[in-house]
């Protein structure tokens, strides 16, 4: 049982590029991705808060980023109905992969990132195929009724959760489609990393841990303001925290098995809505964004020692 | 520093310099600075920055995009002189247009045009005229004809004016100062004003007092002496004398002819001069129109307002100043013009009282112009008259607005038993019984039209004769099967007891109003139970029925019933039932609403619902997640037309919930009740926070909710079924669809005599070498000679279109639809089993692969039947028979001839030929003919020949028939 210590804040960053969208590690945690609503996408530190790097080339905002499993690339996604598939190092969009008829939202890499999925306000998942130049998507998943707001994958499932309160998972190996309907409207959708549970955050105000196996409702977890944002939710490294942004400047950890607050990060105390997060994937450390700002926090003393 | 921390700063502030940044160098000049779009390309171009882009996207110069004009010239060849270059070469097309800076159009030249046409084309102001354009005229505005027909040159007078330096819009006389022209000007305006108003008795008195009292006001005004002006145009007042005796302002028809009038532009008649218009005027305060007007307005008769007065803004007084002052002045000089022995009332009495008159005592003030309508409530009198007139009407005294019923009860009769829930309402005439609505009115009326047989109007049968002897010819059935219907009676109780109130539970559909089996009152009644149960499903419809009808109906009888029913039951419906499936008040929306909001807080609990589909990861979807297809790939293809399309659509994402093929339903009068979507199959996890958590004491199930009563059913016919069945089934499983869609046609092909095809091989190979040998007999015979055709026997849907019919032979013997007639020289011949079997036999042997058979291999799956003797040999004949097709394909006449001999084995078709007399003379010969004719008629092969069914038509022959002669005049001719 891992015990549990409070965060920190370690460093903020303000991110100069409007209100930031989405915040996102890369794949080892040593780097953080913002998307702002000045359309770009900045690469940072986290624990210096350098900036290394501006992505320009969307025409709206952009509303979410991965970056791929040698770090070498970003595909991000905006309101400009486009995905863009970019070279981490030279900043140049790669390609441009324009087949959603609304804005998307989501966007993430499978395992090693030779496909991205993204989704969208079309109610669309729709899976692109990195390797080759082509510019369709690959296959289009259009069961969902409402936007989608979170894709996910694992090395065999895509998982989409969308505004009509299911989340569906496509069993690539099976062949199969299930929809797990919940009911509210989720917001995000988070994956533990033993791929047995999901996190998802709905607009009722409630994060609910979804069995993967079942589709049984295991856990809520209440207590932060959702309103009507997009807040996201996610996991710690251990998959024995949960946590969940606010609408009051707020954010919320709960232990995952008792469903408990564990600690309520003020993150700011005039206001402004924490809506996107994300969790380092091996400490426990995570990143906040809050208006033009962004935070991250630790609870591991080590990174100071490292960093000195 | 102190200072600066009480700053307050907004915004953002700039990036401090970092050390090593080289600062940026010089700033870009203007003319370095280079507009580019977002992709980074220059996209203006010209002589200087910011200028054009030359042609659309810069493609001047390109092969694409137009090539600028070029001169050349050379000492061998000149360049033609260009004409001179007019501004139009340079201008665009739409400069050209209705709208652009140089319209083009048609227009009068300079001459015939207007003066005020010409005045807008110099681009001088147009002045308004003083005199008047429009006519007072009975035909308002500008008078057509002046109109149509304009001088060419202008008058010799207007000529020498405006060489007198008169200028068109200017007055005539001299020039005045600013003074005197505004004068003038006012005084003008006036006269203007009740020339048009008054006409041409205008008040001259009034004119000068006003042409005073201007002047006064003026008087403080300071003057410029210098500057003169044109004296206003206007039309000067003429008085003419009165000559005649005439009323006033009477003018006789004028003897002139109406062109001949000199100005027709003043459209006020000049003839005369009212004296004692004045008078007039103020009597009346209006044109008395006692004019030369052959036709219009009588004398007797009051003229309309003049709808076209307009009103002036002169006529009212805008001066702020102090009146006091003016209306003394008024008062003086209006007493200065009171007309001559005449005084002014000083006393400024008003009106009198009006007179006080005498009314007859039996007046009623009735105002004659007004029109009444038709639909307007009558007046008391009129009414009582009219009750008065209709009174026996009311009373019953009118034989026919009584009911048989009441007619009964007057004659003392006894009222014939009906059953019970017959209402009794007053049927006199249901459209004035209030308590009802307008539907049920409606359909009240409409029962009778509805109900089978004759009924009279109170909803009585009159038993006619065919229901007479329907029923006596069932009682002697329904005798033999009493001992059944005895416990299907008691059936029947229980079913009625268990319903607390038959009739009332009789809701909607057939409460006592349709009753389309009253002709069989044991089927209405079951008709009725029927209704009432409720029943969706089919089969448990045809299970409800079975337990209700006798067991005296066939099967067949049975089945019919229940379609009957079921169509009874959609047609049936009273109006206002299909109303209340359309609408619901408001007021139980916002109930269930609020329920809603009332259970949410209650039950919070969020239940997760599972539900699984099949869906099928894209080949390279799969490769890239390196994971092997599900199923190998071999899953269906949901939406094949997606992937089709290249580029998609923005409508792919609209939710055409009605668009979709799957969804749309032909729309039928009958408005389908909205089926709540069943739950798909689905996998309901129990709540799982229950495990985890205390045990809460859970709430408990509520009952199944009851269907809301007003839910109809609305059945599927059977073939509808069979089609939803089967739009997802792949096209080998639609069998039976098919055969349903075409059962009708079969039955009607299986009866006629079709020719039964030929099991010998050698008459079918004769017959192939008599259509290869005979070019010349057929146009199509270059189809029929294509021998490398798929000769694979029919498969999907073809292969089940020809299918045995043994299937479907219901198990109940089923009355023929289709008597053979006799006397029909149609010869009508059913198929034995074994003649069918025979054929099934032949088809099962043409599925047998042949080498040199062009086309899908087969599976080989398909059992193989034990091949007949006889068929090899077809087989192996017809292996052979390209072979010799080959060899002597140019030896046409040897072909022939080894066809004729084998001839005379045909058996079949001897029989054929027996029937036609004409060519008893050469019956073989003939015979091979149609053999010929037919190979030539299907255009399919020598092999789908051998699975020709019996579905091949009678017409066909017939042609065959009518072409044979022709046939044998040629094979004649061929063997001369």
């Amino acid at each position: 049982m891992p015990t549990f210590a409070n965060f920190n804040v370690k460093t903020t960053i303000d991110c100069k590029q409007g209100a930031v969208r989405a915040v996102r590690y890369n794949v080892d945690g040593s780097y953080c991705l913002s998307c702002g609503s000045d359309k770009k996408i900045k690469l940072w530190n986290p624990i210096s808060g350098l900036l290394l790097k501006t992505y320009g080339g969307h025409a709206d905002e952009v509303t979410d980023v991965a970056g791929s499993c040698d770090s070498s690339y970003i595909v991000s996604s905006s309101l400009d109905k486009s995905v863009i598939y970019w070279d981490v190092s030279t900043g140049t969009p790669v390609r441009r992969l324009r087949s959603h008829a609304g804005g998307v939202r989501c966007v993430c890499f499978n395992e090693d990132s030779s496909v991205a999925i993204s989704g969208g306000r079309d109610n669309a998942v729709m899976c692109w195929d990195i390797r080759t130049r082509r510019l369709d998507p690959v296959q289009v998943m259009k069961e969902a009724r409402d936007c989608i707001t979170t894709v996910l994958t694992n090395e065999n499932r895509i998982y989409a959760a969308s505004l009509d309160g299911c989340v569906r998972t496509y069993d690539i190996r099976v062949g199969e489609l299930t929809c797990d309907k919940v009911g509210e409207p989720i917001t995000y959708l988070a994956q533990t990393r033993d791929e047995q549970c999901l996190v998802a955050g709905c607009q009722d105000g409630v994060v609910r841990l979804l069995d993967c196996e079942t589709g049984g409702l295991l856990l809520e977890y209440k207590g932060h303001q959702a309103d009507d944002y997009h807040i996201e939710c996610g996991i710690l490294a251990n998959d024995a925290h949960i946590l969940s942004g606010s609408g009051n400047g707020h954010a919320f950890v709960w232990d995952l098995l008792e469903g408990k607050v564990l600690q309520r990060i003020r993150i700011s105390d005039n206001g402004g809505v924490v809506h996107s997060l994300a969790t380092h994937p091996k400490r426990q450390e995570m990143l906040f964004a809050r208006r033009r700002d962004m935070y991250v926090f630790s609870a591991d003393l080590q990174i100071e020692e490292e960093q000195l | 520093m102190d200072e600066e921390e009480h700053l307050h700063r907004f915004g953002t502030p700039l990036e401090p310099i970092q050390k090593d940044a080289v600062p940026a160098k010089k700033p870009l000049a203007i003319e370095d600075q280079v507009v580019k779009d977002e992709n980074g390309k220059r996209r203006f171009h010209g002589a200087f920055t910011g200028g054009f882009s030359a042609g659309f996207w810069n493609t001047v110069g390109s092969l694409e995009g137009w090539t600028p004009q070029t001169f050349k010239s050379s000492r061998a060849e000149k360049a033609t002189p260009r004409a001179q270059q007019r501004p139009e070469d340079f201008m665009d097309q739409e400069d050209l247009g209705e709208f652009g800076i140089a319209p083009q159009g048609i227009r009068t030249r300079d001459e015939f045009a207007k003066e005020d046409e010409q005045e807008k084309r110099s681009g001088q102001r147009r002045r308004k005229l003083m005199q008047p354009e429009m006519s007072t005229g009975p035909i308002p505005g500008v008078p057509v004809l002046e109109k149509l027909l304009r001088p060419v040159r202008d008058k010799i007078a207007v000529r020498v004016l405006k060489s007198m330096g008169w200028k068109p819009g200017q007055g005539v006389g001299p020039r005045q100062t600013k003074k005197e022209k505004r004068q003038a000007t006012a005084r003008n305006k006036r006269e203007q004003y009740l020339l048009e108003h008054y006409g041409a008795e205008g008040l001259p008195a009034q004119k000068e007092n006003h042409a005073d009292k201007v002047d006064t006001e003026d008087e403080d005004e300071e003057e410029d002496e210098e500057i003169t002006f044109a004296p206003d145009d206007y039309e000067p007042m003429f008085f003419t004398p009165k000559e005649n005796r005439f009323g006033m302002s009477y003018s006789g028809l004028s003897r002139d002819p109406i062109l001949s009038k000199s100005s027709s532009s003043s459209g006020t008649p000049m003839q005369h001069i009212n004296l004692f218009g004045q008078l007039e005027k103020q009597a009346k305060g209006k044109q008395l129109s006692i004019r030369g007007q052959a036709f219009g307005v009588g004398a007797f008769e009051e003229e309309d307002e003049d709808i076209y007065a307009r009103d002036d803004l002169t006529r009212y007084d805008f001066s702020l100043a102090d009146k006091k002052t003016k209306k003394k002045k008024q008062q003086f000089v209006q007493q200065q013009n009171v007309i001559e022995g005449f005084s002014e009332d000083k006393s400024g009495v008003a009106l009198q009282a009006p007179f006080a008159i005498d009314l007859p005592r039996d007046f009623t003030p009735r105002n004659w112009l007004q029109r009444k309508s038709r639909f307007a409530p009558l007046d008391r009198a009129r009414a009582r008259e009219l009750e008065a007139a209709t009174e026996y009407k009311r009373s019953g005294l009118g034989r026919h607005d009584l009911n048989p019923d009441q007619r009964a009860q007057l004659l003392g009769e006894k009222k014939k038993e009906k059953s019970g829930e017959k209402v009794e309402s007053p049927k006199r005439n249901p459209f004035k019984d209030p308590g009802k609505s307008l539907l049920e009115r409606i359909n009240a009326r409409t029962e009778g039209f509805t109900k089978g047989g004759v009924i009279t109007e109170s909803g009585e049968e009159l038993e006619t004769a065919v229901s007479k002897e329907v029923k006596t010819s069932n009682a002697a059935i329904q005798e033999k099967a009493a001992a059944k219907t005895a416990e299907l009676g008691e059936y029947k109780t229980s079913l009625s007891n268990s319903l607390p109130n038959p009739t009332c539970f009789l809701s909607g559909p057939s409460n006592g109003t349709f009753k389309p089996f009253l002709q069989d009152e044991a089927k209405q009644q079951r008709y009725e139970q029927f209704v009432a149960a409720k029943l969706k499903d089919e089969a448990e419809i045809s299970k409800f029925l079975a337990d209700l009808q006798p067991v005296t109906l066939s099967l067949w009888d049975r089945e019919m019933e229940k379609k009957e029913f079921i169509q009874a039951a959609k047609i049936y419906r009273p109006l206002d039932g299909l109303m209340n499936d359309r609408f619901v008040s408001e007021t139980t929306v916002q109930a269930e609403q609020e329920k809603e909001k009332k259970k949410s807080p209650e039950e919070g609990k969020i239940v997760m619902e599972r539900s699984k589909t099949m869906w099928k990861p894209a080949s390279l979807l799969c490769k890239r997640y390196n994971i092997p297809e599900p199923f190998g790939g071999a899953m269906l293809e949901p939406e094949k037309e997606l992937k089709a399309k290249s580029k998609i659509s923005v409508f792919d994402y609209l939710e055409t919930s009605v668009n979709t093929k799957a969804n749309f339903q032909t729309p039928t009068i009958i408005p389908q009740h909205i089926e709540k979507p069943k739950p798909t199959p689905k996998e309901v996890e129990p709540p799982v926070v229950e495990r985890l958590k205390s045990p809460e004491p859970q709430q408990p199930e509520k009952p199944p909710q009851e269907e809301p009563p007003k839910s109809t059913f609305v059945p599927k016919t059977p073939l509808e079924k069979a089609v939803d069945e089967s739009r997802d089934k792949p096209i080998s499983e639609k069998k039976d669809l098919f055969r349903s869609i075409f059962e009708d046609s079969d039955e009607e092909d299986e009866p006629k005599p079709a020719e039964k095809p030929s099991s010998n091989p050698q008459d079918k190979l004769a017959a192939l070498q008599e259509a290869l040998g005979l070019p010349s007999t057929s146009s199509s015979s270059a189809a029929s000679l294509n021998v490398l055709r798929n000769t694979s026997p029919p498969r999907g849907i073809f292969a089940s279109l020809f299918k045995p019919i043994e299937e479907q032979v219901p198990k109940e013997p089923v009355p023929p639809k289709f008597a053979p007639i006799e006397g029909n020289k149609l010869k009508i011949s059913y198929k034995s089993r074994e003649e069918r079997l025979k054929n099934d036999r032949e088809l099962a042997m043409a599925e047998v692969p042949v080498e040199d058979v062009y086309g899908p291999k087969l599976p080989g799956s398909v059992p193989a039947k034990p091949v007949a003797p006889e068929d090899k040999a077809e087989a192996s004949i017809d292996a052979k028979l390209q072979q010799l097709w080959q060899q002597h394909a140019p030896q046409k006449r040897k072909a022939e001839k080894w066809v004729e001999k084998k001839s005379p084995s045909s058996s079949e078709d001897s029989d054929d030929s027996s029937s036609d007399d004409s060519s008893s003379s050469d019956v073989s010969s003939s015979s091979k003919a149609k053999k010929a004719k037919k190979s030539h008629k299907s255009s399919s092969s020598k092999k789908s020949k051998k699975s020709k069914s019996k579905s091949k038509s009678k017409s066909k022959k017939k042609s065959k028939k009518s072409e044979k002669p022709k046939h044998k005049t040629k094979k004649k001719k061929s063997k001369h």
